[in-house]
């Protein structure tokens, strides 16, 4: 079941209003002295809210006429686009997807990857080891902002330090070394 | 041809459930899964079981149907991810929808991987790769009508829309595409039009 609050009538009417209002602004400038028109349930027949209704009947009659150029109606669809046309613009080549040429294999885990990107799996992989190492390296720390001014070095499973890792932090890792992490 | 008709009726009309035979109360005709709601006809298409072939006639092609209901997405945008992958081998299809930045390439993925795996597990396909989509097509879901606030109060009436995605997979390579009408096709066709013409009513 359909509920409908409001129909788009009050927006339209709203829009008349304001229009309405500029048009007596041009024609009668001296009817509101600065103030703003009460909004409310007002008739949508212009004539009705000024209170010289004299003159309103000779002036609807020659209304067009004296419409000021500064006033701007909104453009608007004359006729209805029809589905072969809407087609046409809907599936013309300009908007169908292209075909993307640059989809190449891994050569290290042979899944798909972009040629100018990083392959996804590799790189998730990567991502998940450095987690685990700075893992390691928050449990050293003990806490935040506690980062040695030395340089780390990780170590994995048996492996020593050498004479180069003399002054650096150790990090220490419990499996084997990962083909990709090459040691220096 | 007589012949070929009736099998060809028979085989429509022959779901697998009657084959099943046998006692005086077949029990294997009570619905007892939760059937309520309609089954489609796409889902339906895989039911189909044709009569043994004949020693020499050519292998017929498995066709798999398979589709996705109510996906949270619009059959406009669906369609032009649809009409890219018309005609592709299902690797290749796979590789555009992965790289692609729409909501329902992830959508059309899974939908191609799945009927891949029930192409492999039971329409008897040897090799996952020799599957090409000869048919994907999007259709209307059930759309809802929701108010959508805007200032000073007014209201509009917006539409949550879903929509169906359809995928037929048939085993073999892709066909090639076809070659592009040339201006040499369309006037070879116009005269042939002029030469058909002939006088009607007459001897």
């Amino acid at each position: 079941v359909l509920v409908r609050v409001c129909s788009p009538l009050p927006r339209f009417r709203a829009l008349i209003q304001r229009c309405w209002e500029r048009l007596e602004r041009g024609l009668w400038p001296g009817v509101f002295g600065g103030q703003s028109p009460p909004w409310g349930p007002l008739a949508v027949q212009g004539p009705a809210l000024v209170p010289q209704g004299i003159n309103d009947v000779g002036e609807s009659s020659a209304e067009a006429p004296i419409l000021p150029e500064s006033v701007v109606w909104m453009a608007a669809p004359k006729h209805r686009r029809t589905i072969e046309v809407n087609r046409c613009r809907r599936r013309h080549p300009t908007k169908l997807i292209e075909r993307k040429r640059n989809i190449d294999v891994c050569p290290e885990c042979g899944n798909l990857k972009q040629k100018h990107v990083l392959c996804g799996y590799c790189y998730a992989k990567v991502k998940e080891e450095t987690r685990l190492i700075r893992m390691e390296m928050y449990k050293k720390e003990g806490g935040p902002f506690n980062a040695p001014t030395v340089e780390t070095v990780v170590l994995y499973e048996g492996e020593k330090p050498t004479e180069k890792d003399e002054g650096k932090r150790i990090i220490e890792r419990a499996r084997k070394r990962p083909s990709w992490f090459v040691q220096n | 041809s007589g012949a070929a008709w009736a099998r060809g009726l028979l085989s429509w009309a022959r779901p697998e459930r009657w084959l099943a035979s046998g006692s005086l109360f077949p029990v294997s005709c009570i619905h007892t899964s939760t059937s309520l709601q309609k089954i489609g006809k796409w889902e339906k298409k895989n039911r189909i079981v044709y009569p043994p072939q004949l020693p020499g006639e050519p292998r017929r092609p498995a066709e798999i149907y398979h589709c996705r209901r109510e996906i949270k997405y619009s059959k406009d945008k669906m369609w032009y991810l649809a009409k890219l992958i018309k005609g592709m081998s299902i690797d290749q299809a796979l590789a555009q929808l992965e790289f692609s930045d729409k909501k329902g390439a992830k959508v059309i993925k899974e939908v191609l991987l799945e009927a891949q795996e029930m192409a492999v597990r039971k329409h008897n396909v040897e090799f996952k790769s020799n599957l090409h989509i000869a048919e994907s097509q999007t259709g209307r879901g059930r759309y809802v009508k929701r108010l959508r606030c805007h200032g000073k109060g007014m209201f509009g009436m917006m539409k949550i829309s879903r929509c169906h995605y359809f995928v037929k997979l048939v085993e073999g390579p892709p066909p090639p595409p076809e070659p592009p009408r040339t201006g040499f096709d369309q006037a070879k066709e116009y005269v042939q039009q002029l030469r058909n013409r002939t006088l009607v009513h007459t001897l």
